[in-house]
């Protein structure tokens, strides 16, 4: 080899001029600022959610309050709902498989990374069209809104199209991005990673990103139809021409649906992942949990249904969501079990990312045990738009994407700044937001259960047994906001200030450990062969080995006298 | 909520049978948590054994979940079955009511319910039906999906326009029972209430003779009044 100077390795003297950091991160494709984005985003719009939830229980604190009027009351609920599926929850689980699945393949980038910058820029479009939408009006329909009520006849402000282009091209976003997470997982995994070896996180990416591509182009194609309906005299949805009001419910709810279980599926491979690093364990029964979070993503969007018992629908259909709603008890309990299981005979480390995970598989399944009920037809025909629904919901939501957000957040905060959260302030906000999961929604369920109250109302009214729930209710949600808002505030102040961690504070299993953190552009210099599910403690073991081997052999080096 | 239909009988049971079935789910699962939470902390243990669990578990704990879930199953569908039957009219009903049941059409509408007894009389708000005797409400809606639900009397049911959808029951006592419409239908929508007045058939067959005669005497005078130009 000559050492005559390779032009083109010579980077000195050739400096690019240095763009300000705003733009680096908003131009680039790299899929760990893309992730970035769609998780810092997804918390500021948490923050937003909250807010308007706090406004909607102080409105529902003591009975026929006229805090809010009817419309404000809509209009807040409305965005609450879109801002908490499209702009919180489903990009804060995608910007987590998006900025981690890959390295924990050991892939250097991903696939298609133009296709996952696409869509960030149609999400960030969706989310400044909602918002942009609340400085003039807003949608007044709800959170799932149900046609005709979306007809022009009904609602006739630009506020449900709004509401259509935000959902729309959010969702066209997630598809994009789910389709380079898919194909990223599928193509790049890390030499020797086998489907069977690959992290339960990164499966449970690959699952979801199945689950976006069969849901976001059913909901899709319902938004087309209402647009057309609303801007272009179609009749879609409008009965009486040909149109039925119904189809809106069939191809929303399945998406809905598949939705619920996505925040479900992620959450499940976020616990597993905690769960067996900080019980200094394998994840127990691997395979089985990863076939459940296959069928689960199967059975969701199947279950639609449930959602339309009181709907006029034939009783073999209700019978049919019944049983595909009651089927998901095999695989969540499955993967429960296996979780549990894991902790059982584990050296427990309790961190906050375990506390989070525990908080939120406690939390599921109590959202979970309620929707058991929720799918036995004639007692949903009690149960359905009560608040019981809507503290089923939360609860498993709420444990799902708040809990289960939190705890991946945490655990994996490290590897994404260089620095761990804040550990006692951590401890104080989870007890917190575990108090006040328990005050917000156990009164609903009373509240719904025992005296009907329904949902989506302004008001409700006194003498009706329900005020005591209402106002233990609001008190309980402010509670469960101070908490959320502790976690994001130690986030916020962790990037810079939190304690400096190496690149594998946890000891963990899986690839995404192995690089720097921050990791570089380029993810990896080096890759390991894959020999296991638990390449990490492979590596731990060989070095501990050869440590060994080179003392001994330095021992038995050592000149005889 | 206290039942006062044969129909809400059963839906009560299977409620509090989803009570315990969801209770026997969830305490199970938080139990069994916090005891592996509190058995395995980290100063306890020594160095945990790298057990990655067998297949016969799987199956074991695969096949009791499946029993579970079936149960539950099977159990709702029974008790479905016999909370969507049309009861009987009994002994102290209508008795014109004793071969069919007495058939109302309930029209949701922003933010009213009326209701269309078969005398041809209507009256809104309010519906007024027999005790013991069988209703069938026939729920339609004229402009968006509103859902019909008096809790006491009878599962809640959308009308969802150009559906039909079924509602039947059987009061078991004279009285008042209020019911609240129960899917977002627009600004209105928490007011949107109802009233059902279970009274005696005597009462009853009044109730629609005399809304009958009034809303025609009503309708005639408004006539009347057009015919002599004063009201344009």
């Amino acid at each position: 080899m000559s050492d005559a100077p390779r032009p083109e390795l010579v980077v000195d003297g050739f400096s690019e001029k240095a763009r300000p950091r705003w733009i680096e991160l908003a131009t680039s494709a790299d899929h760990k600022d893309i992730g970035r984005i769609l998780i810092g985003g997804a918390l500021g719009f948490l923050s937003i959610a909250l807010l308007e939830m706090l406004l909607m229980r102080l409105q529902l604190a003591i009975p026929e309050n006229s805090f809010l009027t009817p419309v404000t009351f809509n209009r807040m609920l409305s965005d609450y709902g879109a801002t908490a599926v499209f702009l919180f929850a489903i990009p804060l689980v995608l910007g987590l498989f998006y900025y981690l699945a890959p390295l924990q393949i050991g892939a250097r980038g991903t696939a298609l990374p133009r296709l996952g910058q696409i869509g960030l820029g149609l999400w960030v479009a969706g989310a400044t069209v909602l918002y942009a939408g609340f400085l003039f009006t807003p949608s007044e329909a709800g959170v799932n809104p149900l046609a005709p009520l979306t007809e022009t006849a009904f609602l006739s402000s630009n506020g449900v199209d709004a509401w259509a282009t935000t959902t729309g091209l959010a969702t066209l976003g997630f598809v994009f991005i789910a389709i380079d997470l898919l194909t990223t997982i599928r193509n790049m995994r890390a030499p020797g990673m086998a489907w069977r070896r690959v992290p339960i996180f990164a499966w449970a990416a690959a699952v979801s990103s199945w689950l976006v591509l069969f849901i976001g182009p059913v909901l899709l194609a319902a938004l087309t139809m209402l647009m057309i309906d609303r801007n272009y005299d179609g009749v879609f949805f409008a009965d009486g021409s040909g149109g039925a009001p119904l189809l809106w419910q069939h191809l929303s709810w399945i998406f809905y649906s598949g939705a619920y279980v996505l925040i479900l599926i992620f959450a499940l491979g976020a616990i597993a992942e905690i769960v067996a690093t900080f019980a200094g364990k394998p994840l127990f029964n691997r395979p089985a949990v990863m076939g459940s979070l296959a069928a689960i993503a199967v059975l969701g969007p199947l279950s639609w249904m449930q959602n339309m018992l009181t709907a006029p629908i034939g009783i073999g259909w209700m019978y049919f969501a019944m049983l595909m709603s009651l089927a998901l008890i095999v695989p969540f309990g499955l993967i429960v079990f296996n979780l549990i299981a894991t902790l059982v005979g584990g050296a427990l480390r309790m961190r906050a990312p375990l506390l989070f995970a525990i908080g939120a598989i406690s939390a599921i399944s109590v959202g979970l045990g309620a929707e058991i009920e929720q799918s036995m037809v004639a007692a949903a025909w009690q149960l359905k738009n009560t608040t019981d629904a809507t503290a089923a919901t939360h609860f498993a939501l709420v444990g799902g994407a708040v809990f289960g957000g939190f705890a991946a957040l945490h655990y994996w905060f490290p590897k994404m700044t260089g620095r761990t959260m804040g550990e006692s302030l951590a401890r104080i906000s989870f007890w917190t937001m575990a108090a006040g999961i328990v005050l917000a929604f156990v009164p609903l369920f009373l509240a719904g259960a025992e005296e009907g109250q329904v949902i989506d109302a302004y008001k409700f009214f006194g003498n009706t047994g329900v005020d005591a729930y209402n106002l233990i209710a609001s008190i309980g949600t402010l509670v469960l906001a101070a908490g959320i808002v502790m976690t994001i505030v130690n986030a916020i102040s962790s990037r810079e200030g939190g304690p400096k961690a190496g690149h594998d504070p946890w000891g963990a299993d899986t690839l995404e450990w192995f690089t720097l953190s921050p990791p570089e552009p380029h993810n990896f210099d080096v890759l390991p062969d894959v020999r296991s599910a638990r390449p990490m403690r492979d590596i731990r073991e060989a070095i501990a080995h050869s440590t060994s081997r080179a003392e001994r052999q330095a021992a038995e080096s050592q000149p005889v006298a | 909520m206290a039942p006062h239909s044969p129909g809400t009988d059963q839906i009560d049971t299977l409620l509090w049978i989803g009570f315990v079935a969801a209770a026997i789910v969830v305490v199970a699962i938080n139990v069994a948590l916090f005891a592996a939470v509190r058995r395995n902390r980290a100063e306890r243990g020594a160095t945990p054994r790298q057990v990655s669990g067998g297949r016969k578990i799987q199956f074991r704990v695969a096949a009791v979940l499946t029993v579970f879930a079936a149960v539950v199953f099977v159990v709702s569908i029974v008790f479905t079955d016999k909370a969507r039957e049309t009861p009987a009219t009994g002994s102290a009903g209508l008795a014109s009511a004793d071969a069919a049941p007495l058939q109302i059409e309930a029209t949701g509408q922003q933010w009213l319910w009326r209701y269309d007894y078969p005398n041809g009389s209507f009256s809104y708000y309010k519906l007024v039906v027999p005790v013991d005797t069988a209703v069938v409400l026939d729920l339609v809606s004229t402009d968006v999906v509103h859902t019909w639900d008096a809790p006491d009397l009878a599962g809640k049911r959308d009308a969802v326009p150009g559906k039909t959808n079924k509602v039947v029951f059987r009061a078991d006592e004279e009285g008042h029972f209020m019911g609240q419409s129960a899917s977002l239908s627009g600004q209105a929508y928490a007011a949107m209430q109802t009233e059902v007045e279970v009274v005696s058939p005597q009462a009853y067959e009044d109730f629609v003779k005399q809304q009958k005669s009034d809303i025609e005497s009503a309708q005639e005078r408004v006539v009347s009044l057009i015919a002599k130009g004063e009201v344009p």
